[in-house]
């Protein structure tokens, strides 16, 4: 049986015309269900992003293939939606027009339609009240609410999230986790998620794919859904499984990420 | 001293656009004062110092007898004329150079190699070309800011950050609709930083054109006035640039203010 979302042996080089060449991705393969919220969780710079942005169609795979229900990716279009970290919604848009943004290139829908779906994403992500704010006056966790309604809203078959918390506080990033995943839960949607965040990455996931430094390969693939329940609160960050999940998942990165480092030192 | 007062000293200190407007004025005063006590302790014989005085009588009397208004109008038209073709031309081909490999490698480096030419060496190929009439005027200050304006706008078409361009590309928005509705609102606001600023070029340019051959407008007036030496015509003239062109870049700022209040 065909799935939802496949990525066949691709590997990833960037400059291998000239003597510099880095070789970023080596033969990775990952099967995604649809529905599924799947993590990659990987140290800094070990491409964890470039897969997901492969995926996206806004990079191009060296070697291999992505197979989205049953067709190559070729290139972007709207039924792949990101989130990014930073520049995640635009200034010069209030925050209700921000999301809506995610269907303003859509012709099938009347104008009274897109109106009534932005709100709704923006009252799921509970901003409603904010909606006539702009970008600027509002916090930084805020942004990436909007943003995440945003691409909520525009309907895509897949989202793709790159590392969209990595720069909130510890509190924020908690709250968004949590609206994050009751989010998800409630709309079944397909999500990648990227971070080099543990806890977020095992709070967040259904799976998880630990990668290896550059070249990125897969160290592991943990199914979290069989280990956590599928509704996850505060509490179970406290819970004896999500404490030795997390340690273990540690345990493995921790060595990735020396090797990034003297990866990084030697390549300087 | 009240409090506001003192944050004018600290290091990096906020800034408030009242004190700002009053410190402002205070040294056009300043300046002022000086130059009238210079002139009135007789530093200089009059014909090279006329006191602020007489420069704004004589002024006055462009005004009403020789009718500056006229000549202050002729070189509002050039300067505008010559900004407008610019813009409107440097606005789409330095967005296009950002987007499009091939026409950025086609024009940068000749425009490079224009940029680089004084304007006042294309005086004599302007007259050779067009004449003397407002054509050539027209042409010299489209040469001297087009060339600047393209690169700048390309510039600000490149810092839009590529996050807002992929944002545009997975929501199935085609280059066209990305142009018109992310990257044009999103350099819009650096871009008439960039436009006000050449405007000021185009007085430059314009007093360089209206210098050589011309027989109206301001620079012809500091000109003509020049060949009597009547000092205090040229300064009326030069005061007459000064005012027009606070006014304008204050015009433009409070625009700024008032469409971009999103930035702030």
């Amino acid at each position: 049986m065909a799935h939802f979302l496949e990525i066949e042996h691709v590997s990833k080089s960037f400059g291998l015309n000239g003597s510099g060449g880095i070789h970023v991705i080596d033969d990775i393969s990952i099967q995604v269900e649809e529905g599924e919220v799947v993590v990659f969780l990987g140290p800094s710079g070990c491409g964890k992003s470039t897969l997901m942005r492969m995926v996206g169609g806004l990079e191009t795979p060296t070697s291999g293939r992505i197979i989205l229900e049953g067709k190559e990716v070729t290139g972007p279009d709207r039924q792949k939606g990101m989130v990014f970290q930073s520049y995640s919604s635009f200034p010069w848009l209030k925050v209700i027009d921000n999301v809506r943004f995610g269907l303003r290139f859509r012709s099938d829908l009347a104008s009274a339609e897109k109106d009534r779906i932005a709100r709704h994403y923006l009252q799921m992500v509970g901003l409603a009240e904010f909606e006539d704010y702009w970008i600027n006056r509002i916090s930084g966790g805020m942004r990436q609410r909007v943003a995440i309604a945003r691409t909520f809203a525009a309907g895509p078959n897949i989202l793709l999230m790159d590392e969209p918390f990595g720069a909130l506080d510890a509190q924020n990033r908690e709250f968004l986790q949590l609206q994050l995943r009751d989010l998800c839960l409630k709309e079944r949607r397909t999500v990648i998620f990227v971070t080099h965040d543990v806890e977020e990455a095992v709070f967040l996931a259904d799976r998880i794919f630990v990668f290896s430094a550059r070249p990125a390969k897969i160290l592991e693939e943990i199914a979290i859904r069989d280990l956590l329940p599928p509704t996850r609160d505060l509490k179970l960050r406290e819970s004896e499984t999500f404490f030795k999940l997390r340690n273990r998942i540690l345990g493995l990165t921790r060595t990735q990420a020396l090797r990034s480092e003297q990866i990084e030192v030697k390549g300087a | 001293m009240p409090a506001g007062w003192k944050s004018l000293l600290s290091f990096r200190g906020p800034e408030r656009r009242g004190t700002t407007l009053v410190l402002g004025f205070i040294s056009f005063v300043i300046v002022l004062v000086l130059w009238w006590l210079a002139a009135a302790l007789k530093f200089l014989p009059p014909q090279y110092l006329p006191s602020p005085g007489a420069v704004v009588v004589r002024l006055y009397q462009l005004f009403v007898q020789y009718g500056f208004l006229g000549d202050i109008g002729i070189s509002i038209f050039r300067v505008w004329t010559a900004f407008l073709l610019s813009a409107l031309m440097a606005i789409p081909l330095g967005i296009m150079m950002s987007s499009f490999p091939i026409v950025n490698g086609m024009s940068q480096s000749l425009i490079d190699f224009i940029r680089y030419l004084p304007v006042p060496a294309l005086v004599p190929l302007t007259i050779i070309w067009l004449g003397i009439g407002e054509s050539s005027k027209i042409a010299l200050l489209w040469l001297g800011t087009f060339f600047q304006l393209v690169l700048l706008v390309a510039d600000d078409a490149r810092r839009v950050p590529r996050e807002y361009i992929e944002i545009g590309l997975t929501t199935g928005a085609k280059p066209r609709q990305i142009l018109r509705s992310i990257v044009l609102p999103a350099m819009l606001p650096s871009m008439v930083d960039n436009l006000r600023i050449t405007l000021g070029w185009c007085w430059t340019y314009l007093i360089i054109a209206e210098i050589v051959a011309a027989d109206s407008g301001i620079g012809y007036v500091i000109m003509s006035a020049r060949r009597y030496v009547k000092t205090d015509e040229v300064m009326a003239g030069i005061l007459a640039i000064g005012i027009i062109g606070l006014a304008t870049d204050q015009a433009i700022r409070w625009l700024h203010r008032r469409w971009f209040v999103y930035m702030t």
